[in-house]
């Protein structure tokens, strides 16, 4: 346990109370329609007032987090604080059902800036020289040209025809389908699958 | 002049703007009768940024002064390329596409602060309003800027200007100035990656051809004699088919009197120059065999020498890198390929390279003679050897690259059945056994598949390059059956001697095919091998670094501001003090930094800003043998060395006595255990040896830190990872340990830093409280919640 949660406590130290700090770490709390709003903020973030069925808590800011980003990105959306520890508020266990519309749509709205990845359209040309691979494709942002490091790790596949490519800083790429690719594109592809 | 020079010109005419031109133009109203290019009043750092409001790819810049701060965002250029780490080129930074730009200024008075914000790909920067009159306002964030992680780097420079312009701090020259050499010199091209800066465009490869000639000048004689014997060995093959040939056929068994009169043999003597073309024929052979024994021999001789002079080279180069060339992952991998490329690289020179040059000599020679032998069936022979030529050149990069997803598919399985076997008490635990058959048959199906693959494309390629071989001896023989039986301008012994040499020719043929992916394969191999020789590391002892005889021991920090990645600072500012043999403990939740300051005491690294002082002395002026053989440390990762125990309590110091070795044993209590084992000292430990547990192991390096005796200990979680019983005896043997010692200790539980005279709590890299024991209960801050955590919260229900 940090030490974050004590700062600026000048009370005696209480035990019940910790106690019950940890309780509320091992608990599971889902946000629905029903006990929590979501609202924009005026420099593009989302708040959140939880009501009293569950915790009568306000925050300004939340980060909204994907449990499962690449195979379930609408369910288990988790809710959390912005700050270093980024503590779980609560989690929406099925953004299509558990929420209005217009909520949704924020909360995407956040994921879509965290989990900024351009596909992968078209492949111009790969070269590979000299331990590092130079990528020239087409993506849904327009032209990319990146380089990879030749191993293991730059290339991942996230299911049998999904591909996740991360270049030197880590900036990812993603092919959504590389079976659909034409015979060339496949061919500089080769060394990588 | 080349089309490289020519480029390297026009860039050199043109030095880097600190602030584009552009910029400047659209920030112009701002800055009216001030000087933008002033850092005191003008711009102070100007960034790019790659993303603009809409979450797209588009130019943009950060511009930040003294007292605001500028955004400028594009619109994105249809068809515009996007350039990222390592395809950047200083020509890609040149505006030339027309824009719109919106330019936002911001205050910095009206700021809290402005922080980066890491997303998965990127990042934006936040910025806090502050607005003390309307609470409302006050504290809202708001994104200003988005980049991708590419920029990133950068724009934690603006990050941290902006805290330092808030705290008033003093900026230095160099922080608000990019580094230039980010850019490969002659095409402009940026570095893949900047602790290697190396071009892989511009690398020189004949420079690395030529260094490593060097390594084979100690063996100048071998290597002569090597080239000779192969000389000897291809000439000879060249002979051969025309005493087979044309000599036999054509002067012997046609009984050429004129042709055995030049040789001696009195004519009509037929038998006799049958007799003697046979022996030299024979001789022919039996030459041929020794010169391949003696190539072999003197080979075989050449290349473990080189081979091994080679990783001594690479290793002992190794061993003077700093600790960060080896926690990096990159140069990690760059290590243990190492070893391998040595090889390669040997193989390429006694192998490769002789070869090389002689089948050069060996196609050359033997299309001459084919050529004085008859014209029309050389053309013959010679015509399809460029297509086989061709065939293995197209074809044998894909063969490998079928080959080496084969090796990858095998080694992906062997893993996991390694990983079955270690997990085995999991798997059986949770009666999973069946869906493992069906991970592993999954693994197993791609090897099968490529290994089909292989077979498959090793089945085409055989047969369309014996084919094309085939092709060859076909047209040669169809030919020469014309020439012998309708124009009788040749007869037997040609056509004999032209289908040997056809024979021949595919092999030079085949090997040129793959020499050139080989040479660029140990060129690579070559230049990995260079780069860990030559690098310079970080961590260099001063040419006239101070030696001390005797140190009192003090240690002091002062101002040290500390990160492993520059922009990322583990340590903000930390200052401390311990006086000579007094104890100094370092409180703090993981990942705080405190490890980061047992590093930097070592000098393990070396601080960004401020000093690490031994006696008063700046680590980084004093020498590494003061430094090694005063400061030793017990860390919570015991390292044990394959050897002996004895060997291994005495790593530090080679020289001790048995009797030594043993007190040292004695006083960490290890001397118990190591006795009960069958081997007692003489047990072999380490990677193949004994297995030890914890808490064995801890003891032992807290017998090798006895066994040093230095004046300065370090206790990195020494007792972390063993059980209670066990730790009350380390404590033991830990307090005889810092008998007259400076000692710094590192210590999640508290009771073992009971003795310590003095105390720091580290929170976020920063020293949060200092002071005793005592005063800092008396504080009632982070310390005293964590004693009573410790005591209370953790406390057995009914024990206390």
């Amino acid at each position: 346990m940090g030490f974050k949660q004590f700062e600026g406590a000048d009370e005696e130290f209480n035990l019940e109370q910790m106690e019950a700090e940890t309780e509320q770490m091992l608990r599971l709390r889902m946000i629905t329609k029903d006990n929590a709003t979501f609202a924009r903020t005026k420099g593009g973030f989302v708040s959140l007032d939880l009501s009293e069925s569950i915790a009568a808590e306000h925050y300004d800011r939340i980060r909204v987090v994907r449990s499962f980003p690449f195979t379930d990105r609408n369910k288990y959306i988790s809710i959390r604080t912005i700050d270093e520890k980024s503590k779980e508020i609560g989690m929406i266990r099925d953004l299509t059902t558990d929420v209005d519309p217009e909520t949704r749509k924020m909360l995407e709205e956040q994921m879509d800036i965290r989990y900024f990845t351009p596909i992968i359209k078209k492949i111009n040309n790969i070269k590979d020289e000299y331990g590092h691979a130079y990528f020239d494709v087409e993506t849904d942002q327009g032209p990319c040209k990146f380089v990879i490091y030749m191993n293991s790790s730059s290339v991942v596949n996230l299911s049998d025809v999904r591909l996740l490519i991360s270049d030197l800083d880590g900036n990812r790429f993603e092919i959504p389908d590389y079976t659909k690719l034409s015979a060339r594109e496949l061919k500089m592809l080769d060394l990588f699958l | 002049m080349s089309k490289k020079n020519k480029k390297r010109e026009a860039l050199s005419g043109k030095p880097k703007e600190r602030i584009p031109s552009y910029v400047k133009d659209l920030l112009k109203s701002y800055f009216e009768g001030i000087d933008m290019d002033d850092p005191e009043k003008g711009i102070l750092i100007c960034t790019e940024t790659d993303m603009n409001g809409s979450m797209e790819f588009s130019k943009g810049h950060i511009a930040l002064c003294r007292d605001r701060l500028f955004v400028l965002e594009s619109e994105p250029v249809p068809g515009e390329v996007h350039f990222f780490k390592g395809r950047e080129t200083l020509s890609s930074k040149v505006q030339t596409v027309k824009r719109e730009w919106t330019v936002k200024e911001y205050s910095l008075a009206d700021m809290k602060e402005v922080k980066i914000e890491r997303t998965v790909g990127g990042g934006f920067l936040v910025l806090v309003h502050k607005n003390p009159d309307d609470e409302e306002a006050d504290g809202t964030a708001e994104v200003i800027a988005s980049f991708s992680n590419h920029r990133i780097g950068q724009t934690t420079r603006v990050e941290r200007l902006c805290e330092k312009i808030a705290a008033k701090e003093e900026i230095k020259e160099d922080e608000s100035e990019e580094k230039e050499e980010e850019f490969c010199p002659i095409c402009g091209m940026m570095y893949p990656d900047e602790d290697r800066k190396i071009c892989p465009r511009c690398m020189n490869k004949k420079s690395i051809l030529f260094r490593t000639l060097g390594y084979l000048k100690p063996y100048r004689m071998q290597i002569v004699l090597l080239m000779l014997c192969i000389l000897v060995y291809s000439g000879l093959n060249i002979i051969w088919p025309y005493l087979n040939g044309v000599v036999l056929y054509e002067k012997v068994l046609a009984k050429n009197d004129s042709f055995l009169a030049s040789f001696g043999i009195p004519g009509g003597k037929y038998v006799l120059a049958l007799g003697i073309l046979v022996l030299t024929m024979l001789g022919t052979k039996i030459l041929l065999q020794l010169f391949g024994i003696l190539q072999g021999v003197i080979a075989a001789k050449i290349v473990p020498d080189l081979v091994k002079t080679l990783k001594t080279d690479v290793f002992s180069s190794m061993g003077k890198l700093s600790i960060s060339f080896f926690t990096s992952k990159q140069t990690g991998s760059l290590m243990t390929r190492v070893m391998s490329d040595a090889e390669e690289v040997t193989g390429f020179f006694i192998d490769g390279l002789p070869y090389f040059l002689v089948n050069i000599f060996t196609i050359v020679a033997m299309s001459i003679v084919m050529f004085l032998l008859n014209p029309i069936l050389a053309v013959a022979a010679l015509v399809f050897m460029p297509i086989a030529f061709l065939i293995s050149w197209k074809m044998l990069p894909r063969l490998w690259h079928r080959y080496g997803r084969r090796h990858r598919a095998t080694r992906s399985l062997n893993s996991k059945v390694h990983d079955n076997l270690q997990g085995a008490r999991v798997v059986k635990a949770f009666g999973q056994e069946e869906s493992e058959v069906g991970r592993f048959d999954k693994s197993n199906e791609k090897v099968r598949s490529a290994d089909m693959a292989v077979l498959n494309y090793d089945n085409k390629f055989s047969a369309l390059y014996s084919m094309a071989e085939n092709f060859a001896s076909l047209t040669v023989y169809v030919i020469g059956a014309f020439l012998i039986l309708k124009a009788h301008s040749i007869n037997l012994g040609i056509l004999i001697t032209f289908t040997g040499y056809v024979s021949q020719l595919t092999g030079p043929m085949d090997f040129m095919s793959f020499f050139f992916r080989w040479y660029t394969n140990c060129m690579n191999s070559a230049q990995r091998m260079f780069e860990i020789i030559d690098a310079i590391p970080e961590i260099q002892e001063k040419p006239d670094a101070i030696k001390l005889d005797h140190i009192d021991g003090t240690v002091e920090m002062k101002h040290v501001t500390f990160g492993y990645e520059k922009h990322k600072p583990v340590l903000k500012d930390v200052s401390l003090k311990v006086k000579s043999g007094e104890m100094l403990g370092i409180v703090g939740r993981s990942g705080a930094g405190k490890t980061t300051i047992v590093n930097l005491i070592s000098r393990l690294y070396d601080p960004q800003e401020g000093q690490v002082l031994l006696d008063g002395y700046d680590v980084r002026d004093l020498s590494f043998e003061t430094l090694r053989g005063y400061v030793a440390m017990v860390s919570q990762e015991t390292y044990m060395f394959m050897g002996t125990v004895a060997e291994n309590i005495a790593y530090a110091r080679k020289d001790a006595t048995r009797e030594e070795i043993i007190r040292a044993a004695v006083l960490a209590s290890a001397h118990d255990f190591i006795c009960r084992m069958p081997d007692g000292y003489d047990t072999m430990i380490g990677s193949s040896g004994r297995e030890l547990s914890g808490g064995e192991r801890q003891r032992i390096s807290i017998a090798r830190a006895i066994l040093a005796n230095p004046k300065i200990l370090i206790l990195d979680e020494a007792t972390a990872a063993v059980d209670t019983e066990t730790e009350q005896a380390i404590q033991q043997s830990i307090n005889l340990l810092i008998k007259g010692r400076t000692t710094i200790s590192i210590a999640h539980r508290l009771s073992t830093l009971r003795d310590a005279n003095s105390l720091i709590v580290i929170d976020e890299g920063k020293v949060a409280e200092e002071g005793t024991h005592e005063e800092l209960i008396a504080k009632k801050g982070v310390y005293y919640k964590l004693k009573e955590l410790q005591t209370k919260a953790l406390a057995l229900k009914g024990i206390e």
